[in-house]
């Protein structure tokens, strides 16, 4: 990615820190390329990072492994190989999962596609999505996150 | 010409070949593993994605990942650098069916010269000397003598389908030649599977000559001059010199046109090194071509004041080579490669964080790298650190550049093989031009290196 359309990693971890300690329940910030919601779950601070037309970069990566994403206790369902996301097996089919929906492990949860073949993603925990963080039909690096899942038993 | 090239390699031939795209007004994308996500191709690159974890078979090897970033990126062509993929013919020609220009040669020729025996019948059967020795494989006694009859003392046995240096064995006259056929194969039986040796000429100090061509799929091939490789230890290069010193002008051109041939006979194009064995003044013998990018092509860059990543992609995109027939050589250059190696350790890699890092310059100097302080090797990777050039219009000030260059060039944190470069740009074999290439086995001194 260009040095332009980085978004600045220090920037996003002090973003993190400011909203943890302010007395606020999210906070955005929308810059040329990107948009950074933080959103505070419970007492810790969980970061949501959206990525403009720009194919995604480190940042949402980096993002899940930072300091705020570390000491909460939600798993990141990464990408285990590069390809385009998507949240259907068809444009028009119903989403494998929606926020809050429960997943089993080895459910599918999303499809990458690369080279025209569709490559199933299974959920590699169980518990319930509490955030969908890659963007429908965006392309996705190796490593980054897409899902957020809390593997707390259901209450 | 190109819009976006991706740049499927690291380290300093990464930066290398960014350098060159922005010069041609060619967007980049680079790849990198998780262990490089702070390397400086990823810095460098208009765009980077990360194609896996640090190993480099689920990373840099990682073939689907890489065609998947390339059409995801929209990539309308390739580079591959050196090592990892460059020289996988399996590759190129994947990049070919994706209708992606795999900047290099056509899958056939990677073929052709990666298969180093039937490169070498091949080179034979086109007039250009390889090593004398057998034809084929020896099963027995009788033809074993016939072969050491044909081919002269000292000859060496070795493993048709060996390597490394099992089943083989030196042997120095016609007496002995019974005994070490019988055990060669034994050895070659058991560690391979096959007691099938063959017989080349024992070569007691060659040079390692090799020649850069470029080859634009248009019926021209040229050839820009020489390097002397022969400053190596156990097979890898250290040191690199243009031109060869002390080569005769008859034998250099005879070295060129056999290089210009090699290529024509595999249907070569792009750029690619043919490496030859000189001995004495006059033989030269065909061992192998490199068919891809070298990491020693500044040298050949300096004397010739050619861009060589430029024309690898000027070629690959279909022009043809605008080069004059006859090449201009300038002075003379060096390339000292420092590694994150402990020469006086037996090279033991010294991966780790780069705690102080300036680079030397002034006249003449050139310094390829993707290092700076702060930055922590990765132990995933060859030990390659930065690459110095020194440019001189003779030998003579080539070497004392290099020196002052070597000796300004501080760098902390780890080991480098700088004091080993030191020691042989003051060496009076080095001086004089006697370089072989067990030159590091028999003049270096090892102890001098531990006691610095």
């Amino acid at each position: 990615m260009t040095q332009n359309q980085r978004f600045d990693l220090d920037e996003l971890r002090a973003l993190i820190r400011l909203a943890a300690e302010a007395d606020i329940e999210e906070l955005e910030v929308e810059g040329a390329h990107v948009k950074v919601r933080i959103k505070k779950a419970r007492a810790v601070a969980s970061a949501v990072l959206a990525t403009g037309a720009s194919p995604a970069g480190h940042a949402p990566a980096d993002t899940a492994h930072g300091p705020a994403a570390s000491e909460q206790r939600y798993t990141p369902i990464i990408a285990p190989m590069v390809g385009t996301f998507y949240r259907a097996s068809k444009p028009d089919a119903q989403p494998f999962v929606q926020e809050g929906d429960a997943v089993e492990e080895g459910q599918t949860v999303c499809i990458l596609e690369a080279m025209k073949l569709f490559n199933e993603i299974p959920s590699e925990v169980a518990g319930r999505i509490v955030s969908i963080v890659a963007e429908n039909g965006a392309a996705v690096e190796y490593g980054q996150p897409l899902f957020l899942v809390d593997p707390s038993p259901a209450v | 010409m190109f819009d976006k090239v991706l740049i499927v390699n690291r380290g300093e031939i990464a930066v290398r070949i960014i350098r060159a795209c922005r010069e041609l007004g060619i967007r980049t994308a680079a790849v990198y593993s998780e262990a490089d996500r702070d390397a400086l191709h990823v810095r460098l690159a208009d765009e980077a994605f990360c194609i896996g974890p640090a190993a480099a078979r689920d990373s840099y090897l990682n073939i689907p990942n890489i065609m998947a970033t390339a059409e995801l990126l929209g990539a309308d062509a390739i580079h591959p650098g050196y090592g990892f993929l460059a020289e996988n013919p399996h590759f190129a020609e994947i990049c070919q069916d994706c209708k992606i220009t795999f900047i290099g040669p056509p899958p056939e020729a990677i073929y052709k010269m990666g298969d180093k025996a039937a490169a070498r019948q091949l080179m034979r059967k086109s007039g250009i000397p390889v090593v004398p020795g057998s034809l084929g494989p020896i099963r027995d006694e009788a033809a074993a003598i016939a072969a050491g009859k044909n081919t002269g003392y000292p000859l060496v046995i070795k493993a048709a389908a060996g390597g490394g240096g099992r089943g083989m064995r030196v042997v120095q006259s016609a007496n002995d030649l019974r005994h070490a056929f019988v055990a060669a194969s034994r050895e070659a039986a058991a560690a391979f599977g096959s007691g099938d040796v063959y017989i080349e000429k024992y070569l007691e100090e060659p040079r390692h000559v090799e020649v850069q061509i470029l080859a634009d799929g248009r019926g021209t091939v040229v050839a820009l001059g020489e390097r002397d490789c022969s400053i190596q230890r156990r097979h890898q290069k250290l040191l690199e010199e243009s031109p060869a010193v002390g080569l005769s002008p008859r034998l250099r051109r005879a070295l060129l046109r056999a290089a210009v041939r090699a290529a024509e006979v595999v249907g070569y194009t792009n750029a690619g090194t043919v490496e030859f064995l000189v001995e004495g003044t006059n033989h030269l013998y065909f061992i192998e071509m490199n068919t891809r990018i070298q990491v020693e092509h500044p040298v050949t860059e300096m004397v010739t004041g050619i861009d060589l990543i430029k024309e690898q992609i000027k070629i690959a995109a279909g022009e043809r080579i605008s080069l004059p027939r006859d090449i201009e050589y300038r002075g003379h250059a060096i390339e000292c490669r420092v590694n994150a190696e402990d020469p006086s350790r037996d090279f033991l890699p010294s991966p780790g964080q780069i705690t102080a890092f300036v680079l030397p310059g002034g006249p003449g100097i050139r310094v390829d790298t993707h290092a700076f302080a702060g930055y922590t090797i990765p132990a995933h990777y060859d030990s390659l650190l930065a690459k110095v050039v020194a440019w001189g219009r003779d030998r003579d000030e080539a070497i004392m550049r290099m020196q002052r260059a070597l000796r300004e060039f501080e760098i902390g944190g780890v080991q480098t093989t700088i004091p080993l470069h030191l020691q042989i740009l003051d060496n009076a074999f080095f001086h004089r031009g006697e370089v072989y290439v067990n030159f590091v086995r028999r003049r270096v001194d090892f102890g001098r290196l531990r006691e610095v």
